[in-house]
């Protein structure tokens, strides 16, 4: 690429009377240098990289490559541990769990986030700093505490709903309303930076033109949030299929409704280390994260084509 | 033209991390350090005088122990031996402590010096060779300081892998409150005792006479060993035998299902704060638990104190009364210590100095494995104040002696146990058919040996 500029001025009409620029006479090593450099920089974030993602998901698809039984060792299994996974009655149903996790609680929470981050943005709220400390304060909570203490309030000894929320029909709900209530403030400050990107000349235009609040939320905020909540969305959902922390302290509330299946991840983990089989629990690992991949990818190239089309 | 040279760069430094990686993974099995007498030259034996003089050197251990007040004991280790620092952790109970001590196995690091096992757990932990055989130690010369049931529970394919330190005869505590209120004896029979529910739960709607933890599989076992169950065999090193559908365990699933249909036994939690609390107030009148519960009682909920008193289990024939064994631990060394000499030491000074196993008696409530001190006077007229100043070990030691025998854990009891909670443990929690719970945890076990290696003997 760096080439052809080189060669492009000699096959210009001979018209041209100007000297062609010097630098265009030089062999291309200002290039080479930048990559150079371009490298260095990015070097230690390389090496981070590769220590801490590369090396260990080399490593789980290599184990998961063996089988390490009470009997008979460590043996060599080719992609046994794989077929096992995609006939695994326990993953499937987690999967299609977090599945209708992610279908009614995505769209939920990104939905409060939209709202919370519009009325930021209008500048008609009172106290705006506030609302937006206050919104995003729980997700400085780590997530393990919160499900402790949304725990109790589920709960039927100190709680409000009589032990309700964690029983059968009622703990996905649950767990989503804690995951709601710790997220929504992230995405609501995804969407707000977002928002406050958008050039005040547009407004101004559109006040002219007689657009009120409503007008202007629907006809320019949300098109320039668009790429701000296709982001969102996308965290969202490996967020969602690593569903773990919650259900799994919720469990010690409700074991005989948390299975350890109840979710892919942690399937994986109790497969490990309940079970001893790393092997495997490697394999389940993977199989979540090529699923993962699969639905990110689908989402964000069908939000491209939509844009496209618009 | 650099690019290749930067991915060879990309590439050698993945090779590295993943060759750092595979490098440690050698150290999760290591021939035991001391071991390294013992493998190095496979003839010498740690002796006594050995073990004696790691005792006397400057060094920590760490210990993984639940039991309560174990630090009273351990304080007066670390009188006896100054030079060696007991770091004391409390890893959690039980499952959580099995599944911590898994991780760091596995991991290769992290793991205790010592650490409590109990024996239902203490096959896996060998099979997988993470805790040390201590015939390398002179174990056979301590033998005879145990009952021979303790010592057949930490012998596993001729080896043995650790030191007893309590057993667990189980027994019913009963709280003289509410059955003093109501009328009532404590029931003989377990026919008894399912009248003994009804009129507990007419008189007062919120109590129980007793709750059953659906993600403890650990009571579900004793409860199916008393009623002559037998679902778990190791035939040999290769072939076990599941069979939750024999006639024993049916007894226990008739009669525990029934009682869980009708809400007469609460399905809570057991061991949190709020099972606590419940345990003080009086809403369960009966805990049936191993002889160590006296000790949880006294130092979880000491305002209860006085209220409880121990009698035998209820019984399925009256005329041959039988007991099971629930809990009850051992302490074993982890391959990973660096100081197994200093550590195989304190195991065996912990669970037989009579100094010590009178002071883990005393303190934590452990039933003693030691014949001293069972035998001793002190022990069986010893008046025990939660129960009120009942001489209770009287009711343990009889319990220990009708213990039925045959009973039998799997080589890979905890991962059995772990599942317990999302099969027959679901059933309980919802009072529905326990047999289709049951037939549901046969299921995944016999899944998993499979998986294992194992061959399923017939009758699985």
């Amino acid at each position: 690429m760096a080439d052809t500029p080189v060669v492009a001025p000699r096959a210009r009409p001979p018209t041209f009377r100007r000297r062609p620029p010097t630098p265009r006479k030089r062999p291309p090593r200002p290039a080479a240098r930048y990559h150079r450099a371009a490298w260095a920089f990015s070097a230690p974030f390389c090496a981070v990289f590769a220590i801490a993602i590369v090396a260990p998901l080399a490593y789980a698809t290599y184990l998961s490559l063996f089988q390490d039984r009470l009997v008979g060792g460590t043996v060599f299994v080719g992609l046994d541990n794989y077929l096992t996974a995609f006939g695994d009655r326990l993953l499937h149903v987690g999967l299609l769990r977090v599945a209708l996790f992610l279908a009614v609680q995505v769209p939920i929470m990104l939905g409060l986030a939209l709202l919370a981050a519009l009325a930021l943005d209008s500048g008609r709220l009172r106290f705006a700093g506030v609302y937006r400390i206050g919104i995003f304060a729980p997700y400085a909570v780590p997530a393990v505490v919160a499900a402790l203490m949304w725990g109790y309030l589920y709960g039927d000894e100190f709680g409000l709903a009589g032990g309700a929320a964690l029983s059968g029909p009622w703990i996905l709900t649950s767990i989503g309303n804690i995951v709601t209530w710790e997220w929504t403030g992230y995405n609501m400050l995804i969407l707000y930076a977002a928002l406050r990107v958008v050039p005040g000349e547009l407004y101004e235009a559109a006040e002219i033109d007689g657009a009120g609040e409503i007008r202007k939320a629907v006809s320019i905020k949300l098109p320039a949030l668009r790429p701000a909540l296709l982001l969102a969305a996308i965290f969202s959902i490996i967020g969602s299929f690593q569903l773990f922390n919650e259900p799994n302290v919720l469990a010690v509330l409700a074991p005989a409704e948390i299975a350890t299946s109840y979710t892919p991840n942690m399937y994986a983990y109790n497969l490990a280390f309940n079970g001893q089989q790393y092997n495997y629990a490697a394999a389940v690992a993977v199989v979540l994260g090529g699923v993962t991949i699969v639905v990110a990818y689908a989402v964000q190239l069908t939000a491209a084509r939509r844009e496209r089309r618009s | 033209m650099r690019k290749p040279a930067i991915a060879a760069l990309f590439l050698a430094i993945l090779t590295a991390a993943l060759t750092g990686t595979a490098a440690c993974s050698p150290a999760a099995d290591p021939a035991d350090p001391a071991g390294a007498g013992a493998s190095g030259d496979a003839g010498r034996r740690a002796t006594a005088a050995d073990i004696e003089k790691a005792l006397q050197t400057e060094t920590t251990l760490t210990f993984w122990s639940w039991v309560p007040d174990i630090d009273k004991t351990v304080a007066l280790f670390e009188r006896k031996y100054p030079k060696v620092k007991i770091n004391l952790v409390n890893a959690g109970q039980s499952a959580a402590h099995y599944t911590k001590l898994q991780s760091v196995v596995k991991a290769g690091s992290g793991a205790p010096d010592v650490a409590q096992l109990e024996y239902f757990a203490l096959p896996q932990f060998a099979l997988s060779k993470a805790v040390v055989d201590l015939n390398r130690y002179g174990a056979a010369e301590t033998k005879d300081a145990f009952t021979p049931s303790a010592w057949e529970q930490v012998t596993v394919n001729g080896g043995v892998y650790g030191v007893p330190q309590d057993t667990g005869p189980m027994v019913m505590f009963y709280r003289t409150d509410v059955f003093d209120r109501l009328k009532l004896d404590p029931p003989k029979t377990w026919e008894e005792f399912r009248t003994v529910a009804e009129k507990i739960k007419a008189d007062d709607p919120d109590a129980f006479v007793t709750s059953v933890d659906p993600s403890d599989a650990g009571g579900v076992d004793s409860l199916i060993w008393q009623a002559g169950g037998r679902p778990f065999a190791i035939q040999d090193a290769t072939t076990v035998r599941v069979n939750l559908r024999d006639e024993g365990t049916g007894r226990w699933a008739a009669l525990w299902g029934d009682l869980a249909k009708r809400k007469l036994v609460d399905p809570a939690v057991g061991w949190n704060d709020a099972w606590w609390r419940d345990m003080a107030s009086g809403k369960y009148a009966v805990w049936i638990a191993g002889a160590w519960a006296p000790g949880a009682i006294a130092s979880t909920i000491p305002q209860s104190t006085g209220k409880w008193r121990a009698a035998p289990m209820p019984q399925w024939d009256p005329a041959a009364p039988a007991a099971a064994e629930n809990g009850g631990s051992a302490v074993s060394v982890l391959t990973q210590s660096r100081n197994p000499l200093a550590a195989v030491g304190f195991a065996r000074w912990l669970n037989s100095d009579p100094e010590a196993v009178r002071s883990l008696n005393t303190a934590s409530g452990l039933f003693p494995a030691t014949r001293e001190l069972l035998g001793s006077a002190e022990f069986t007229e010893a008046e025990i104040p939660v129960l009120g100043g009942q001489k209770a070990n009287k009711v343990f030691a009889e319990a220990s002696a009708r213990v039925a025998p045959g009973w039998q854990y799997l080589p890979f009891q905890v991962y059995a146990n772990s599942v317990m909670k999302d099969t027959l443990g679901r059933a309980v929690a919802a009072g529905t058919d326990l047999g289709a719970g049951l037939t549901a945890w046969q299921e995944q076990i016999t899944a998993y040996a499979r998986q294992q290696g194992f061959t399923l003997a017939s009758g699985s």
